[in-house]
């Protein structure tokens, strides 16, 4: 269970006035369940999610999985990025199995589990191949199975398919509904589309720049239909999808007085 | 019409079109050899002409002839104390100590200054200040301090080579993208491990680099180190024969090194092409 405590991050601007990136934010992300939040840029979502991994740090608050206080990056929260990170001097195969190797786990081992995990998703033909002759998806879904590989407690995604086209994005969302409900692994999410908050998440969290904060909450249960039936048109096209949808979009789009007032 | 009919002829096929990229790269790389090769051609063809000719006096211009017949003269009996050999010897065993001194000094001191605030503070003004320098005007210095021999000289190119290096080391390390640090970190890495697989890989592209520059640097450093103070070497060998005005012989030292220096090239293309064949691809 990862629990965020009235966590805020301050970052001194040039003007002389701090920009409030995260203000006091709680949210509970408990085991098997996927929280997406979702906002429009610079509303603090890819700060909460760095303050998790442990790249930043906390102004005031606390955040703690499993109970013991996070302070620096480590293994045991997994990160895919939104440009991947792969190294492009080793091969798939060997970046997915690099942070087992960082643990000193046996050359034998490190390249069973890791092609095991480039048959999760999809790539078992293409472990010997260098990443910078795998297509933009490809490359998503080795950065996906690396963050596997150290069975993490908790993985934290950042706008992954961000950068993806359409097509390809609703197949990586496809192959993380399924993913995650074999493995069952808590998921933080972050993402700019209201479309692939509601598909993926199992609660939904909105989030309102200047400063950044969480203004609303909902629980979904769209990405259970979707790891199963695979049918992104049918959850799409549900009557609760797209009053959900249509509720998000209006308190993204609020004008910041507006919402300050309504919701505060 | 025949303005029309030209140019549509001269269109790309649509093969070609289809794979632009593969054309640009035959473009860039494979076709200029044949052009080259041409000019390279056409030069000494020119040469021969003006030899042949009478274009210039042969104390100017020597044949081809008489420069290849110098060739194996100076191979076989030598000119000014040495043999070709012993003083390409002399010139290369020089330089090679330069480049051993830059690449074991320059590549972990610029990797410390890169990684290290301290390290950086210390050591950037001594290196930004010599190396404004140039090194035949601190020359006679390191002679009055160590002496004509071998060591002012091999100071003097360790010098020149060491700078580039330690310069490309730290700026391989500021390079690493930030992300992939971060991506390393979360999967568990150490420092070490860090330091390990992440940013040495990472600052290999720039180390080739600055290793390319500090032979450029080294070789000329090295013969004007040569043309004033020394018993062997290339350097002294041209000097010595224009001393005496001949000509060939200045010639053939001028070859030589023509052929180090693009010998050096090529190695260098060699060793980023089987090190690094991932640079600029991700």
């Amino acid at each position: 269970m990862l629990r965020i405590r009235d966590a805020s991050v301050t970052f001194p601007a040039s003007d002389g006035q701090d920009v409030h990136a995260l203000d006091h934010v709680s949210l509970d992300i408990p085991p098997d369940s996927i929280v997406v939040a979702v906002g429009a840029s610079g509303c603090g979502k890819s700060t909460l999610l760095n303050a998790i991994a442990g790249f930043l740090p906390l102004t005031e608050g606390t955040i703690t999985l499993d109970g013991r206080e996070i302070v620096a990056p480590g293994g045991d929260r997994g990160v895919v990025f939104q440009k991947d990170t792969l190294l492009p001097w080793a091969n798939v195969l060997d970046n997915v199995a690099l942070g087992l190797k960082y643990r000193g786990v046996s050359r034998g081992e490190r390249y069973e589990r890791s092609r095991h995990l480039l048959e999760l998703v999809g790539l078992a033909d293409f472990a010997e191949k260098p990443p910078y002759e795998l297509s933009g998806g490809m490359r998503q879904r080795v950065g996906i199975a690396r963050a596997l590989a150290t069975d993490p407690k908790i993985l934290l995604m950042d706008e992954p398919f961000g950068a993806l086209d359409s097509l390809t994005r609703e197949t990586m969302q496809q192959l993380l509904a399924s993913v995650w409900a074999r493995t069952g692994k808590q998921i933080l999410f972050i993402t700019h589309s209201i479309e692939e908050a509601l598909t993926l998440g199992t609660t939904i969290v909105v989030m309102s720049p200047r400063p950044g904060r969480i203004v609303a909450r909902f629980d979904a249960d769209f990405v259970r239909d979707f790891a199963e039936a695979g049918d992104i048109g049918t959850i799409q096209s549900h009557p609760r999808f797209i009053e959900l949808r249509q509720e998000i979009r209006s308190l993204i789009h609020q004008p910041e007085g507006a919402r300050k007032g309504t919701l505060q | 019409m025949t303005l029309a009919a030209n140019s549509r002829t001269s269109f790309p096929t649509a093969a070609a079109q289809r794979r632009p990229s593969r054309r640009l790269r035959r473009a860039a790389s494979a076709s200029t050899f044949g052009i080259s090769l041409a000019t390279l051609a056409a030069l000494i063809a020119l040469w021969f002409l003006a030899a042949q000719f009478g274009w210039a006096s042969p104390l100017f211009l020597p044949s081809p002839a008489d420069v290849l017949t110098q060739v194996s003269a100076v191979a076989a009996d030598g000119y000014a104390n040495g043999t070709l050999l012993d003083h390409t010897l002399a010139s290369l065993g020089r330089i090679a100590a330069a480049l051993g001194v830059g690449i074991f000094v320059g590549i972990p001191l610029g990797l410390l200054m890169g990684l290290n605030r301290w390290v950086k503070g210390i050591f950037s003004v001594p290196i930004d200040l010599y190396w404004g320098l140039p090194p035949l005007a601190y020359l006679p210095l390191l002679i009055i301090w160590l002496g004509i021999g071998e060591t002012s000289k091999i100071v003097l190119l360790s010098l020149s080579t060491f700078a580039p290096i330690c310069f490309a080391a730290q700026a391989g390390v500021r390079s690493v993208p930030a992300e992939r640090i971060n991506a390393a970190l979360s999967l568990g890495a150490s420092r070490l491990q860090l330091f390990a697989s992440i940013i040495l890989p990472s600052a290999l592209p720039e180390i080739l680099t600055g290793l390319k520059i500090a032979i450029g640097a080294g070789l000329s450093t090295l013969v004007a180190a040569e043309l004033i103070a020394a018993q062997s070497g290339l350097g002294y060998m041209i000097m010595s024969a224009a001393n005496f005005l001949a000509t060939d012989v200045v010639f053939v030292g001028l070859i030589v090194i023509a052929v180090l220096a693009f010998a050096f090239t090529s190695g260098m293309r060699w060793l980023e092409h089987r090190l690094i064949p991932w640079k600029g691809k991700l």
